[in-house]
C-alpha cells in the first residue's frame, strides 16, 4: 500500500512536472545565493521534479497483507480504525507477543484509508486553506490566487519511521544536490512533513532512541515541526495519528510517549486452533500469489472502506447525552486517572466507535467497548497489583453502570 | 576449507541449513554449540552448498550503525562533491546469507536493525538526508556459544530454524574424524557429493510447490506448538514451511510423519517454554494448560495420516489429539535429553534482557552513531562532520567570496559539527536473594517484591535492573532474571513458593553466575541484596545431588566464606537486610555481610522503601 502512496504521488507529480518546470526554473534561479532567505520563509513551495523521480526509484516495497484477510486481533483493528475515523483520538500504541500480526496489520492498513484532499504535488499535504495562511502574503511575493491552484486527492498517507532514521531525516534539512548544483537552499522536507495529516507508524517503539523520542514529543505537542540550518529557518505543520508497537518485554515505552498515544491496544497469541490453520493458509496462499489473493479480497477491501467513509462522514452528527458524560467523568474519577485525557480520549473514542457502527447516539454500550482501549495505559502502574488493567477498568465499569442503573 | 559434505557429526544443524537451502522463507537458522565445535566451519560450508554467486555476507560484531544499514561514502563524496551512497551490510546480504558468529553477543541496537531488515525484505535507510529503500532479503546464519547469554527472543521469533544445543558436540572426537575423513579422501570425492547435495537441494527446490499438507497435518503442528506453550503465531509458518521442504527434499508430494517430526524437533521445540503432559509429568513442572482436547472415544492407531486425502476434514480432526501427542512425543524423545526445558531457548530467554541496560551517552562506551550536538561539552566525531560539510564547500566559498573571505580553506559550520553518541550498558544490576525458607518467608518476600516493584519504577531513569533469587529447599531459583521490565517482574512475581531449609550457599553461586552472565553483556556494576538471618543450613553438594548427605556446619560455612570472597574479588557489592526478630538472630547476618565484604542492615518489619534506601545508600 505504501507502494500505492508513492505511486499515486509520483504520477500527480509527474503530470505536473512539465507545468511546473519551467516556472521551478525561473523561481530557481531568481533566488540567488546572495539573496537571503528570510527566517521563518517557507522555502520548498514548489514541488519538484527530480525528487519524484528518484522516490519512485526507491520506494519499491512488496504487496502488504490485505487488512480484512487478517484473522482475529479485533482490538488492534479495531482501534487503528477508530484513528482513522477521527485521528484527533490521537494514535494507538500496540502492544503484546511476537509473531501476532502487529506491523503486518499496521502496514495493511494503508489500504483501507479513505481519501484526503491536498493542494497538488504540496509534501506537507496541506489543505487549500491551510497553503494560502502559510503560502499567501509573504513577503516579497505576489498574492496567491486561489483558483489557480489545483488540489487532488490522494489516500491518507501512512509513513514509516525506521528506528535507525537520524534526526535531518525525520525533521527535514537542507536539499544538499539543490544546493549544489543550483546553489538554492532548499527545504528537502523529512518523514514529519510526509506524515502531516497520516498515519506515522513506529515499529519497536519502546526501542525508539531517547533524542527522536524527543523530537517527536515536541512535534506531537505542538502539531508543527521547526528546522534551522544553513542560516535559513522553516516550519510547518506536523499532524498525525501516532502509531506505535512493540513488545513489552523489550523494554518499556518512556512514560511521556506512552501518554501521548491515545489508545493502547493489547495483543496476545491466539491460542484457537480453526484461526490458526486459517491464518497459515491464508498466508501461504498471499506467498504464493499475491496478486490472486489481493483479487480476492477486493471486495472485502473496498467494503471496509466505505464503511470507514461513512463512519467518517457521520461522526458530526453524532452525539452524546450528558448522563453518559457523567458515567464517563465517574469511571475515569473511580479509576484515579490523572488529568482530563482519559476523559476526552473516551469520548472522542466512543463517538467514532458509534459512527463506525452507524448509530448517531453514543450509549454507555459503546463506552463500555472502548474504556479498556482509552484508559489501559492511563491506570497509575502499582507492580503489586495483580489485577490486570483490563479487568479493573470492567469492574470499575460494571460499578459505574450499576450506579447508573440504579438511580 | 572443509566441504559441507566433508563434516561429521552435526546432524541436526546440517538438516536445518538443507531445510533453508531448500526454502530461503525459513529465515535462517541459529545454532548454539560449544566453542571449537565447528560451528562456524558448518555455516561457512553452507555457503558451499548455494548457488553459485549467492552473497555470503559475515557480520563483525562491532559493526555500527552506519555500516549495518547503509549511508553516505565519504572518499567518493568528497571526490565528486555528490552525495554517494554505500550500501550497507544488511543490503549487501540481500539474496544470500547473512552469516553471524556470536550472534548472542550482537549489541541491541544491531539486533533490532537486523529484525526490523527481516520484517520488511528490505532496509529503510533515512539517515544523513538520505531516504533510500535497498533490498534485503537474506537468511540468517548465526551461531552461539550459549555460556555467552542467550539470543534476543524477538530475533528469534523472526528466524525459522533453532538447531537444539545438544552435548553431543564433543569436537575433540570430531576433530578426529574430521582429520581422519579428510586424510583419506580427495578432493574430486568431495566435489563429486558435493555436486550431487547441491542438485539434490536444487530437486527440492523444483519439488517444493508440488508438495501439499493436509488439514490435519496443519491442525497437528499447531496443536503441538499450542502444546508446547510456543509465543506467538509467526512459528506456525515456519513449521509448516520446515515439513514442506523436508518433503520436497525426500523429493516427496505428500507432507509424511517424519518431515513433521523434524519440523517439530528444529522449529517448536526450541521455543517451548512448557513440557506437555504424558506420562506422570516431571516432578516441580506445575500443569500449566490441558494439552489436546481428548474428546475422543475409539482410537485408530498407527494410521500413517499422510496417506489420508484431504477429503472429510471432520472426521480425521477427531483424530489428532492421538497423532500430535505421539509425534510431539517421539519427537522429542529422539536424541534429546529428557527434559525439553533443558534444550529449549524460550524457558532459558530469562537471560535476555533486550536493550535496556544499555543507553545511549555522550561520553563513554562504544561509538554507534553520530548526531547533531553541541560541540563544547561532546566528542567531535569528525568523518561525520566532514560528511555533512563536504558537499557545501562551493556553496558557501561563492557566500564567503563575497564577504571577502580566503578561498582555500575547508569551511566548517556550527551546523555541521557532529557529535559522538556511546552505547554504554550502564545502570546497575541489583540481585535480590531473598531466603524464602522458615516461618518468615512469606513476609520477606512481600518486602523483597515491594523492593523490586520500586526500584523498578524508577528503571527506566537510572538504566538500572533487578534480578531476584529466591532461595528454600534444596536450592535457590533465579525467579526473576535481569530486567527491566515492571510486565514482567509482575508476571513472575505473583507465585512465590516458600518454606524448607536454607539453601544460602546455593543462593550465592546462583547470583555470583548472575553476575557473571551480567559481566559479558557490559553491566559493570553489581549489587546483591541479600535478605535472610543468614543461616544457611542446606550445602552446594545437596542442591546438586538430592541424596547428598547433609554436610556438617563447619563445611557449610566454610563453603559460604569462599563463595563470599570469589564475589568480593571479582567486585560485587553486597548488602545484607536483615527482617528478623532480633532475639532470633545469632548473629549470622552481620557475619555474612562481613564476609562479602558489604554492609549490614538490621531492619525488622523493614518497608520496602527501606530496603530500596539501603541499596541506593551503598
Amino acid at each position: 500500500m505504501i507502494l500505492k502512496v508513492h505511486r499515486l504521488k509520483v504520477s500527480t507529480k509527474r503530470s505536473i512536472m512539465t507545468q511546473t518546470e519551467t516556472a521551478a526554473k525561473k523561481s530557481a534561479a531568481k533566488k540567488t545565493v546572495a539573496e537571503k532567505v528570510k527566517a521563518d520563509a517557507t522555502v520548498t513551495t514548489t514541488p519538484e521534479p527530480k525528487k519524484a523521480v528518484k522516490s519512485a526509484a526507491k520506494k519499491k516495497s512488496g504487496l502488504a497483507f490485505p487488512f480484512t484477510a487478517i484473522v482475529g486481533q479485533e482490538e488492534m483493528k479495531l482501534s487503528l480504525i477508530l484513528n482513522i475515523i477521527d485521528p484527533r483520538i490521537g494514535g494507538v500504541l500496540v502492544m503484546g507477543h511476537r509473531g501476532t500480526g502487529k506491523s503486518t496489520t499496521v502496514r495493511a492498513l494503508a489500504e483501507v484509508l479513505p481519501f484526503i484532499e491536498r493542494v497538488e504535488g504540496d509534501t506537507y499535504n496541506r489543505t487549500l486553506e491551510q497553503y494560502l495562511e502559510a503560502e499567501d502574503g509573504k513577503k516579497g511575493s505576489k498574492p496567491l490566487d486561489p483558483r489557480s491552484i489545483k488540489t487532488e486527492q490522494i489516500p491518507v498517507p501512512v509513513v514509516d519511521l525506521p528506528l535507525g532514521a537520524t534526526e535531518d531525516r525525520v525533521c527535514g534539512t537542507i536539499d544538499i544536490e539543490q544546493a549544489l548544483t543550483s546553489g538554492v537552499k532548499a527545504f528537502e522536507p523529512g518523514l514529519l512533513a510526509q506524515a502531516n495529516r497520516g498515519f506515522l507508524y513506529i515499529d519497536e517503539v519502546n526501542l525508539l532512541d531517547d533524542h527522536l523520542v524527543d523530537v517527536l514529543l515536541d512535534v506531537a505537542a505542538s502539531g508543527k515541526n521547526v528546522v534551522e540550518r544553513e542560516g535559513i529557518s522553516i516550519r510547518h505543520p506536523a499532524r498525525f495519528v501516532l502509531v506505535g508497537s512493540g513488545n513489552p518485554e523489550e523494554g518499556e515505552l518512556r512514560p511521556q510517549l506512552l501518554d501521548r498515544f491515545g489508545l493502547h491496544a493489547r495483543i496476545i497469541t491466539i491460542l484457537d486452533i480453526a484461526k490458526r490453520v486459517e491464518i497459515v493458509k491464508r498466508r501461504r496462499e498471499f506467498d504464493d500469489d499475491p496478486d490472486a489473493f489481493m483479487k480476492k479480497y477486493n471486495r472485502e477491501q473496498q467494503k471496509l472502506q466505505k464503511k470507514i467513509q461513512q463512519a467518517k462522514d457521520l461522526l458530526p452528527e453524532v452525539s452524546m447525552t450528558d448522563s453518559v458524560l457523567t458515567d464517563i467523568a465517574r469511571l475515569c474519577m473511580n479509576l484515579g486517572i490523572d488529568g482530563h485525557r482519559g476523559e476526552l480520549t473516551i469520548t472522542r473514542t466512543a463517538f467514532a466507535h458509534a459512527a463506525f457502527r452507524g448509530e448517531k447516539v453514543v450509549t454507555m454500550k459503546h463506552v463500555q467497548e472502548i474504556a479498556g482501549l482509552c484508559l489501559r495505559h492511563r491506570l497509575r502502574k502499582d507492580p503489586l497489583e495483580t489485577l490486570d488493567a483490563g479487568e479493573k477498568i470492567d469492574r470499575e465499569l460494571a460499578k459505574v453502570l450499576g450506579e447508573a442503573e440504579a438511580v | 576449507m572443509i566441504a559441507f559434505t566433508d563434516i561429521v557429526g552435526m546432524d541436526l544443524a546440517k538438516q536445518a541449513l538443507m531445510l533453508l537451502a531448500v526454502d530461503s522463507e525459513l529465515g535462517g537458522v541459529v545454532i548454539p554449540s560449544a566453542v571449537g565445535s565447528g560451528k562456524s566451519t558448518i555455516a561457512r560450508a553452507f555457503a558451499g552448498i548455494l548457488p553459485e554467486g549467492t552473497p555470503f555476507v559475515e557480520l563483525p560484531l562491532n559493526v555500527t550503525e552506519d555500516r549495518l544499514i547503509g549511508g553516505v561514502d565519504l572518499e567518493a563524496t568528497l571526490a565528486t562533491g555528490v552525495r554517494v551512497v554505500q550500501h550497507g551490510v544488511l543490503s549487501k546480504a540481500h539474496g544470500g546469507v547473512l552469516y553471524v558468529d556470536s550472534i548472542s553477543l550482537l549489541d541491541s541496537s544491531a539486533v533490532s536493525h537486523i529484525m526490523d531488515a527481516i520484517s520488511r525484505g528490505e532496509v529503510l535507510v533515512e539517515r544523513e538526508g538520505l531516504s533510500e529503500v535497498h533490498p534485503a532479503k537474506f537468511m540468517l546464519v548465526g551461531t552461539y556459544d550459549p555460556t555467552d547469554g542467550e539470543v534476543r527472543m524477538g530475533l528469534l521469533d523472526r528466524i525459522g530454524i533453532i538447531v537444539p544445543f545438544t552435548a553431543q558436540n564433543d569436537y575433540r572426537a570430531r576433530k578426529k574424524i574430521v582429520n581422519m575423513v579428510l586424510g583419506k579422501r580427495d578432493a574430486e570425492d568431495t566435489r563429486d557429493e558435493l555436486n550431487m547435495l547441491t542438485g539434490l537441494i536444487q530437486a527440492a527446490k523444483e519439488q517444493l510447490p508440488h508438495v501439499s499438507i493436509t488439514n490435519e497435518q496443519l491442525q497437528a503442528l499447531i496443536q503441538t506448538a499450542i502444546s508446547l506453550g510456543v509465543e506467538g503465531n509467526r512459528v506456525d509458518i515456519f513449521t509448516v514451511r520446515a515439513a514442506l521442504a523436508s518433503a520436497a527434499l525426500a523429493q516427496r508430494s505428500d507432507v509424511e510423519e517424519e518431515d513433521m517430526k523434524l519440523a517439530i524437533k528444529l522449529v517448536l521445540i526450541p521455543r517451548a517454554t512448557r513440557m506437555p503432559e504424558r506420562e506422570a509429568a516431571s516432578d516441580d513442572m506445575p500443569p500449566q494448560e490441558e494439552p489436546p482436547p481428548e474428546d475422543e472415544t475409539e482410537s485408530e492407531d498407527e494410521e500413517s495420516p499422510a496417506d489420508t486425502p484431504d477429503a472429510d476434514a471432520e472426521e480425521e480432526q477427531e483424530e489428532t489429539p492421538d497423532m500430535i501427542e505421539e509425534l510431539m512425543m517421539d519427537a522429542i524423545e529422539m536424541e534429546l535429553p529428557d527434559n525439553i526445558l533443558n534444550i529449549s531457548l524460550a524457558s532459558k530467554k530469562k537471560t535476555t534482557t533486550g536493550s535496556r541496560g544499555e543507553a545511549l551517552n555522550n561520553r563513554r562506551g562504544r561509538f554507534v552513531r553520530a548526531q547533531p550536538g553541541e560541540m563544547r561539552t561532546n566528542k567531535v566525531a569528525l568523518i561525520p562532520t566532514l560528511i555533512s560539510a563536504a558537499p557545501w564547500q562551493e556553496t558557501r566559498r561563492r557566500d564567503k567570496k563575497m564577504a571577502g573571505r580566503a578561498k582555500t580553506a575547508l569551511l566548517i559550520t556550527k551546523d555541521d559539527v557532529k557529535i559522538k553518541r556511546f552505547r554504554d550498558k550502564s545502570g546497575t544490576l541489583f540481585i535480590f536473594m531473598v531466603d524464602a525458607s522458615g516461618s518468615m518467608a512469606l513476609n520477606r518476600m512481600r518486602q523483597a517484591k515491594g523492593a523490586v516493584a520500586s526500584l523498578l519504577q524508577n528503571a527506566y531513569v537510572h538504566r538500572d535492573q533487578v534480578a531476584l533469587i529466591s532461595f528454600r529447599g534444596k536450592q535457590a531459583q533465579v525467579l526473576l532474571p535481569p530486567s527491566q521490565s515492571v510486565d514482567r517482574a509482575k508476571r513472575e512475581l505473583d507465585v512465590l513458593p516458600t518454606g524448607g531449609g536454607t539453601p544460602l550457599a546455593s543462593a550465592l553461586y546462583l547470583g555470583w553466575e548472575t553476575a557473571k552472565q551480567a559481566r559479558t553483556k557490559g553491566i559493570s556494576q553489581i549489587m546483591f541484596v541479600l535478605i535472610t538471618d543468614g543461616r544457611g543450613n542446606i550445602g552446594l553438594q545437596a542442591t546438586f545431588d538430592p541424596n547428598a548427605e547433609k554436610a556438617p556446619k563447619e563445611e557449610l560455612e566454610k563453603e559460604i566464606e569462599a563463595l563470599s570472597l570469589s564475589i568480593q574479588a571479582d567486585g560485587v557489592a553486597a548488602i545484607v537486610i536483615d527482617t528478623q526478630m532480633n532475639y532470633l538472630s545469632r548473629g549470622e547476618a552481620p557475619k555474612l555481610a562481613q564476609k562479602l565484604g558489604g554492609r549490614y542492615f538490621y531492619l525488622p518489619n523493614a518497608k520496602a522503601e527501606q530496603i530500596v534506601e539501603a541499596a541506593l545508600s551503598f
